[in-house]
């Protein structure tokens, strides 16, 4: 291909480590108080709507993979300049650069209202917004590698939440679970739908796929990571599902940081303070890979060192947090960035599979004419 | 890429020496330790707080401060204003209700400490037999602190089993679970001594009745299992077969420790509803007056067969007690709801269930040991 | 950066070794000859001329070379054969070091090494005999890296002595030794060694590159010299080991790695080096593999309780009050009653204390610095709570904190974790846990924007390579760990070939 991305032997990452930029990407904000969505759709369910959401996300990401696969060497941008044509092409790509700008956003702004909400009600947004927009930066300027490498270590050093799950478990009433496929089929996939929000993240495969150096094993590793990350969303719904009472999780907003406000040690106790503060080590590579994928793609349009740009995008998302302030706003952005993110993260990628084998069939059909 | 570190660090600094949040300095808060909710004379809550404070004298100490106001948050900026050092609930321990106060419904205080992020979820709530300001003032002669105390003293006893639990997320687990209704440990002050006389039943939010120590018991039974309490009971002479005991007396004490129970539930009927209810106690005999030799199989089979009638008689006497003030604390709804495909169950339509609702009870008592000396 | 660094640098580096005036031929007049010497060295007084008629002529310089040799080896052979070719010299001088030079500025650079400079009249070739003194002190047991197990011997400030340590450990043909100069005033040798067939031969060159390229005065000390060469030397972090032990950097080298001995420094340099193993002693292979395992777990948590304990109060007792479980509650504010400051400047106080004290017995005398660590832990902490500027509970902390900082064995990275506290606690008295995890993020990314000499400073943690972590956090036992650890890219990979764990157990047990 004429416009494949053109990548140094240093700038490879290893396929292993698909599995945790996949689950990196995929695991930030949404996990805090996805339950109360979903069981709004699907009741007592709502574990099942988890599991059909994570299939969907293997099916997904086996289209992305293969629409990869056909150009070998090439990043969403370029197949896009590939398809369309440059004009149209690189329309699509600004979509995408600004698809990417807006989940960074999402991802912050629903970042700072949890820390707001819950530790420092007095701590100002703007403050919030410009120490994690420099955390940000200092990674992203590091290059790729030390994006990965944040997207390891945030795993990695995460671990110990999960075993926290077993405290709640105390309380747990396995009974709240009957009786199974209660809801009928179209609100469990509402439900589905509902859990847009909490899955995306792998689209990031689109862009970071040309720089894996042993792709025949990429496959393996993007299932794998998306497939634990299923199975931690579904152990926190069904813990969710059991320690709750129906409507006093409608009425819980993180109903994920409540969980793990009942862990107590001899030495501390309440450590959702400290999980909230936590978790600024779990969006990091959240907001790493996805100003790095709007940078990707930015380069392609015009030429940006990225400073220049880790800069300007900084600036732009410092001003545009000052335009969200009050928590119905925030559920509206959500509402509707969610919806937009369900057409481009589940439903363009078929659509582009489509195209692309349509086009490399045109192509080879061409070739044989001439 | 050196610059842009040294931009970055004076860039932080200046972020750093502009923002700064609120401090709570440990020493400089009155820490709330527990709050007793009754209604005022003349406003709608009367709240009582037991604040703790630190004094220079490296001692701390206990304020009792008291206030009136429409709201519970009304009265927090009041008990603020008598208190030496600011108020912070993050530390709350524990809510009292008065009795009365209960009977008018706390499901609003629930929810208002559902909504701050300070109050955790492990709280403790019980309701006070009277009031809860006089039980909070009293001067106690053996008690420190009184919020301590009574956290402690309830915590105690929920652990080893006696009462059932009352954390703030379980009472709002049961107030906003469709078939299962609250109930909440109930204090009262003996004069210098502060006891557990039972559990108060709920319906909805409001307090309808209340229990003994021994007959809350089977409702710990029902809502829970049981892995380490320990129970009395009275069995009764004439139940007693002659090939036990010869002339027995008309009341027999059996007291065992530790407990295992584990408890079946089927809905036979969903109509009336009918529940069948099969529970299987493993006990350990720890003392039977007067005395029996439970060392031969015969005589323990018997005996088994005795508790087992005693306590479902006992079971069924109590449910049928918490059915005519229609308050389900043991979460048979949670069963019907559970069990029957497409319920759509409500709580006032359950409630009228509840009422016509019959319990076959069948025990399966199990004596392991009975100590080192037969 | 760093290649373009060099190519400015070897083009510097050559102009100014053409420009020196001593590089012309050796004139064949004495006379000549000897006004050119004192040239070259400015008539310094400690040079000593000595003509031994009727043609010889000595030049050294006093006090470098030993006199002993010189009466009996250098001067009583030439007294007993005078008239003699400076050919034929070399065979009859009775030392071990004898050649032919014929340019002066080379033979001048000899004779600050310690080379006597035999000029016979009519010659163009001077003889240089080199009898340098050895001064150094006798070896001495280690003392920054002292270990339980293990060799009781650490480097001396001589280069010889040390290189003879090493070839003592390995007596291979492999093991290089390449002599390499920095410092255009102090031309200090430095020796460069390697296992050849197991060190990266990539390495090597890059690692070549860098000390020759480098264009500085002087390396006085091995010190100087890694911050000059090491990958990023604006980060707080090294990026290479220094040790004093033989058998450590021995046991490097085994593994792949590269070693720098600086003449005059009792430290070897070790690169490539990744953060963790700077926090693995020597000790940990002598160890049976449970015990290793236990003190590197025990070592590693120290150092992130040392940082993070403190902080962790600060943020705790300024903010989140609610985290603080009920029994602690009462002790803790009551403890902190008195105390007039907020935490962090309670904390910041105390801490600063420490590191007076830790500062005071590094610079005094060794015995009262026994006395001052007794007064100032003793009767400061004493008096700091009695008078009420301090809590007990923080002094507690705040102990366990630096003795946490104690146990790493490096004392490089002693000291970079002395110092992190301290960024650390301020972010915790202003912003909380909020303001920890800010900090721990910088921490984290700082690691992972490091690199020593080209390879990941993270390993094998990131990127991650499971067989190296058998020999990272825990140690497993010596059959396990038979790979050299791949961030030195070794040309041999394995140790050894694995073989079965005790094969003769296995029957036995059949049996």
């Amino acid at each position: 291909m004429k416009n494949s991305v053109q990548i140094g032997p240093s700038d490879t990452i290893s396929a292993f480590l698909l599995f945790f930029i996949v689950h990196g990407a995929q695991i930030g904000v949404g996990i805090h108080g996805f339950q109360r969505i979903i069981y709004q759709d699907a009741k007592q369910d709502a574990w099942i709507s988890v599991i059909l959401a994570g299939l969907a996300t293997h099916i997904i990401a086996i289209f992305m993979l293969k629409t990869l696969e056909i150009y070998g060497s090439n990043d969403l941008y370029g197949i896009h300049q590939d398809i369309f044509g440059k004009w149209i092409g690189n329309f699509f790509n600004i979509i995408y650069i600004s698809y990417c700008s807006v989940a960074f956003f999402a991802v912050l702004r629903n970042y700072i209202e949890v820390v707001q909400t819950w530790v420092f009600p007095d701590l100002n947004t703007w403050f919030l917004t410009v120490s994690l927009l420099l955390i940000v930066m200092y990674a992203f300027t590091g290059g790729l590698r030390v994006i990965v490498g944040v997207s390891f270590f945030s795993a990695v050093l995460s671990i110990w939440l999960f075993p926290m799950l077993a405290f709640p478990m105390k309380f747990i009433e396995p009974r709240s679970l009957l009786p199974i496929l209660d809801s009928d089929f179209s609100e469990i996939l509402k439900g589905v739908h509902s859990m847009t929000f909490t899955v995306i993240g792998f689209e990031i495969l689109y862009v970071i796929y040309p720089f894996v150096k042993d792709k025949e094993k990429a496959k393996k590793h993007v299932h794998l990571g998306l497939f634990v990350t299923t199975l931690i969303y579904l152990a926190v719904m069904l813990v969710t599902l059991t320690y709750f009472s129906g409507a006093q999780l409608t009425k819980t907003i993180w109903a994920t940081l409540t969980l793990f406000g009942v862990v107590k040690f001899p030495f501390i106790e309440r450590i959702e303070y400290f999980v909230v503060c936590f978790w600024l080590l779990i969006i990091l590579p959240n907001l790493c890979l996805f100003i790095w994928s709007a940078f990707r793609g930015a380069k392609r349009l015009v030429k940006v060192s990225a400073n220049k740009f880790v800069w300007l995008f900084s600036l732009i998302i410092f001003g545009v947090s000052f335009m969200f302030k009050t928590r119905p706003q925030i559920n509206t952005f959500n509402d509707y960035y969610s919806q937009v993110a369900f057409y481009i993260v589940f439903v363009y990628p078929i659509l582009l599979y489509v195209l692309a084998v349509a086009k490399k069939k045109f192509k080879s059909h061409k070739e044989q004419i001439e | 890429m050196k610059k842009c570190c040294v931009i970055l660090l004076s860039l932080f600094l200046c972020v750093g020496l502009a923002a700064c949040a609120e401090t709570k300095l440990l020493e400089r808060v009155g820490l709330v330790t527990l709050v007793g909710y009754d209604f005022g004379k003349e406003e709608a809550v009367e709240t009582t707080a037991v604040v703790r404070q630190v004094s220079t004298e490296l001692q701390s100490k206990v304020a009792i401060i008291t206030a009136e106001n429409a709201t519970t948050q009304g009265t927090r900026a009041k008990v603020n204003n008598r208190a030496a050092e600011k108020i912070m609930s993050g530390q709350l321990r524990g809510v009292l209700f008065g009795e009365e106060f209960a009977s008018a419904g706390i499901g609003h205080n629930i929810e208002t400490s559902l909504r701050n992020s300070t109050i955790s979820g492990a709280m403790l709530l019980a309701v006070v037999e009277g009031e809860t300001r006089p039980m909070l003032e009293y001067p106690y002669p053996e008690i420190d602190d009184i919020g301590e105390h009574i956290y402690k003293l309830l915590k105690q006893n929920i652990a080893s089993e006696q009462v059932v639990s009352s954390t703030l997320h379980e009472v709002a687990h049961d107030y906003y679970s469709v078939g299962r209704d609250v109930a909440i440990p109930l204090l009262n002050r003996d004069e210098e001594l502060i006891e557990i006389s039972g559990i108060a039943l709920f319906r909805r939010d409001k307090m309808v009745g209340k229990l003994s120590v021994e007959d809350s018991f089977y409702v710990k039974l029902m809502r829970d299992n049981y892995h380490a309490g320990s129970y009395e009971m009275k069995l009764k002479g004439e139940d007693l077969p002659t090939s036990l005991l010869k002339d027995p007396p008309d009341e027999i004490n059996v007291v065992f420790d530790p407990i295992k129970t584990r408890k079946d539930v089927k809905l036979v009927n969903p109509t009336t509803p009918e529940f069948d209810l099969h529970i299987t106690v493993q006990v350990r005999l720890l003392e039977i007056k007067p005395n029996i030799n439970v060392g031969e199989v015969k005589n323990a089979e018997e005996l088994e067969k005795v508790i087992g009638t005693g306590l479902s008689a006992e079971l069924s006497r109590v449910i049928a007690d918490c059915q005519e003030i229609g308050s389900d604390v043991f979460g048979f709804g949670e069963f019907y709801r559970s069990s029957v495909r497409h319920s759509e169950l409500t709580e006032e339509k359950w409630h009228a269930m509840f009422k016509e609702m019959k319990v076959n009870i069948d025990f399966d008592v199990t004596l392991l040991r009975s100590g080192i000396f037969e | 950066m760093s290649e373009k660094k060099s190519e400015l640098a070897s083009t510097q580096q050559s102009s100014a070794i053409e420009s020196d005036h001593t590089g012309s031929a050796v004139s064949d007049s004495t006379d000549e000859f000897i006004q050119s010497v004192r040239d070259a060295v400015h008539n310094t007084s400690d040079l000593v001329v000595k003509s031994i008629p009727p043609n010889l002529t000595l030049f050294y310089i006093d006090n470098l070379v030993d006199n002993q040799t010189l009466k009996q080896h250098v001067l009583k052979e030439l007294l007993k054969y005078p008239f003699q070719s400076p050919q034929y010299m070399l065979s009859f001088l009775s030392i071990p070091q004898v050649k032919l030079e014929g340019e002066t500025g080379k033979a001048v650079r000899a004779m600050m090494d310690g080379t006597v400079l035999i000029h016979v009249e009519g010659y163009t070739q001077v003889v240089l005999a080199n009898i340098p003194t050895t001064e150094s002190r006798a070896l001495s047991a280690p003392e920054m890296e002292s270990q339980v197990i293990g060799a009781q011997v650490a480097f001396n400030e001589s280069l010889s002595t040390n290189i003879s340590l090493i070839r003592r450990y390995i007596k291979n043909p492999n093991l290089c030794n390449e002599n390499l100069e920095v410092g255009k005033q102090t031309k200090t040798s430095i020796a460069m060694i390697f296992i050849k067939g197991v060190a990266s031969e990539e390495m090597v060159n890059t690692l070549r590159q860098r000390i020759t390229d480098l264009e500085t005065d002087s390396a006085l000390d091995s010190s100087i010299l890694e911050q000059m060469i090491d990958d990023n030397s604006l980060s707080i972090f090294p990026q290479m080991l220094l040790t004093e032990r033989p058998d450590k950097l021995c046991a490097e080298l085994l593994n792949g790695k590269l070693g720098l001995i600086v003449d005059g420094s009792s430290l070897a340099i070790v690169c490539p080096h990744t953060f963790l193993e700077f926090f693995q002693s020597q000790e940990d292979q002598n160890l049976r593999w449970q015990i290793a395992t236990f003190v590197r777990l025990l070592r590693f948590s120290a150092v992130v309780l040392s940082v993070f304990l403190t902080p962790m109060y600060v943020a705790a007792l300024t903010y989140h009050y609610e985290v603080i479980p009920q029994t602690l509650v009462v002790p803790l504010s009551e403890s902190r009653a008195l105390v007039p400051f907020p935490p962090l400047f309670e904390a910041l106080l105390l801490e600063m204390i420490i590191e007076l004290l830790r500062e005071a017995g590094v610079r005094l005398p060794s015995k009262v610095g026994q006395t001052i660590g007794i007064v100032g832990g003793i009767v400061i902490g004493t008096a700091a709570v009695q008078a009420g500027i301090t809590s007990n509970i923080l002094i507690i902390i705040i102990a366990l904190g630096a003795l946490s900082s104690f146990t790493t064995p490096s004392y490089m990275m002693g000291n970079v974790i002395r110092l992190i506290r301290f960024p650390l606690i301020l972010v915790a008295g202003l912003w909380g846990f909020y303001g920890i995890m800010l900090g721990f993020c910088c921490i984290m990314i700082e690691l992972l924007r490091q690199s020593s000499l080209g390879s990941p400073y993270t390993a094998p943690f990131y990127p991650p390579r499971l067989i190296d972590w058998r020999d990272s956090l825990v140690r497993l036992p010596l059959p396990f760990t038979f790979k050299r650890p791949s961030n030195t890219r070794p040309e041999d990979k394995n140790k050894y070939e694995p073989e079965p764990i005790n094969p003769e157990n296995d029957e036995q047990k059949v049996t």
